[in-house]
């Protein structure tokens, strides 16, 4: 237990002293902005070219705003700094094994266990705050210029996306398992994260895949039932477990 | 139709915050770029150059990823 306090405490200094924290805090806080900002601007872009479209034919009739507009591009713009989040901090375990700074601890006794966990305890505290400040902007925005009683099951949807991302997280170290480099572990978490979408493309097949959690926002449209996602939730639940227990099996008998 | 002082008004309590957080990520960027002198890729120039054309998170972030030297 010391040793995992002492760990933890290390990997929060570290997030903090290298900046990653305050960079990745920033993006989520732009992006949360951005989702009420753009809804605000659609029609007024509308209207902008309301001159030109009419040229080519196309007549707008009064477009309407409301705080589905904004959880709509909540949902479409979150990806994007979930993207930077997986990047950013793809290289947590695998870039300490390429500089060697592990191999000092690990030799002085620290269980090679207690790397992982405490690892991925600090990425899921980072990943709480990004993502409730994202969250907390964006509905602390449409309160204040729409109503949010219009979007269904919105903490929900928010549940979904928080261990979906967790899920990412302990993905991270299945991966940092069989791949040395940092850019390698971050290129295929990318890959993993944008590919989703392509196999969402085969009908019938996403139900089943656990990157079906992302598609929650649809719920806050009223599309679909809360209970759909119940069985996936089970699913990401227990291959986050798995993951994290696989990650540190093959990483207590990995050679270093 | 032209942008009316009633639609900025609108938009201000979005912009401000925007701008202001905007301009501390590529601060801190630029600052960073400068305090250091060896970078994992690319030189100095080519890093000002893409924090400030991607200032609106993806210059400094690709910087910090891929152009940020470990100390």
């Amino acid at each position: 237990m010391k040793q995992l306090i002492a760990f933890t405490k290390k990997e929060s200094l570290e997030i903090v002293r290298n900046s990653k924290l305050l960079i990745i805090g920033i993006v989520f806080i732009i992006v949360g902005i951005m989702n009420p900002a753009i809804a605000m601007l659609t029609p007024k872009l509308m209207e902008l070219m309301s001159e030109q479209l009419e040229g080519a034919g196309i007549v707008l009739d009064e477009v309407t705003v409301n705080a589905l507009t904004s959880w709509q591009q909540y949902f479409k713009n979150l990806p994007m700094a979930v993207l930077v989040f997986l990047l950013m901090f793809s290289g947590i375990l695998v870039g300490e094994l390429q500089k060697g700074t592990l191999i000092n601890m690990l030799t002085k006794g620290l269980n090679r266990s207690k790397v992982v966990i405490s690892k991925f305890i600090i990425l899921t505290i980072v990943w709480s705050l990004c993502l409730s400040v994202c969250f907390g902007i964006t509905y602390g925005y449409n309160s204040y210029f729409w109503d949010n009683s219009i979007a269904k099951h919105l903490g929900f949807t928010f549940i979904c996306t928080y261990i979906g991302g967790i899920w990412l997280i302990s993905l991270i170290f299945v991966v940092s398992m069989f791949i040395k480099s940092s850019t390698g572990v971050a290129s295929v978490m990318a890959v993993i994260f944008l590919g989703k979408d392509l196999i969402q493309m085969i009908p019938g097949i996403s139900k089943y895949l656990p990157t079906f959690i992302f598609e929650c926002g649809k719920l806050v449209d009223g599309a679909g039932k809360t209970s759909d996602y119940n069985r996936v939730i089970i699913e990401i639940l227990i291959l986050t477990v798995v993951n994290i227990i696989a990650a540190i099996y093959i990483f207590n008998r990995k050679n270093i | 139709m032209k942008p009316t002082p009633e639609m900025l008004k609108q938009i201000m309590p979005f912009l401000i915050p925007l701008i202001v957080v905007e301009l501390l990520l590529l601060a801190y960027t630029i600052y960073h770029i400068l305090t250091h002198e060896k970078y994992k890729r690319g030189n100095r120039i080519l890093w000002i150059v893409i924090a400030v054309v991607g200032m609106q998170f993806w210059g400094p972030v690709l910087y910090f990823i891929l152009g940020k030297e470990e100390e």
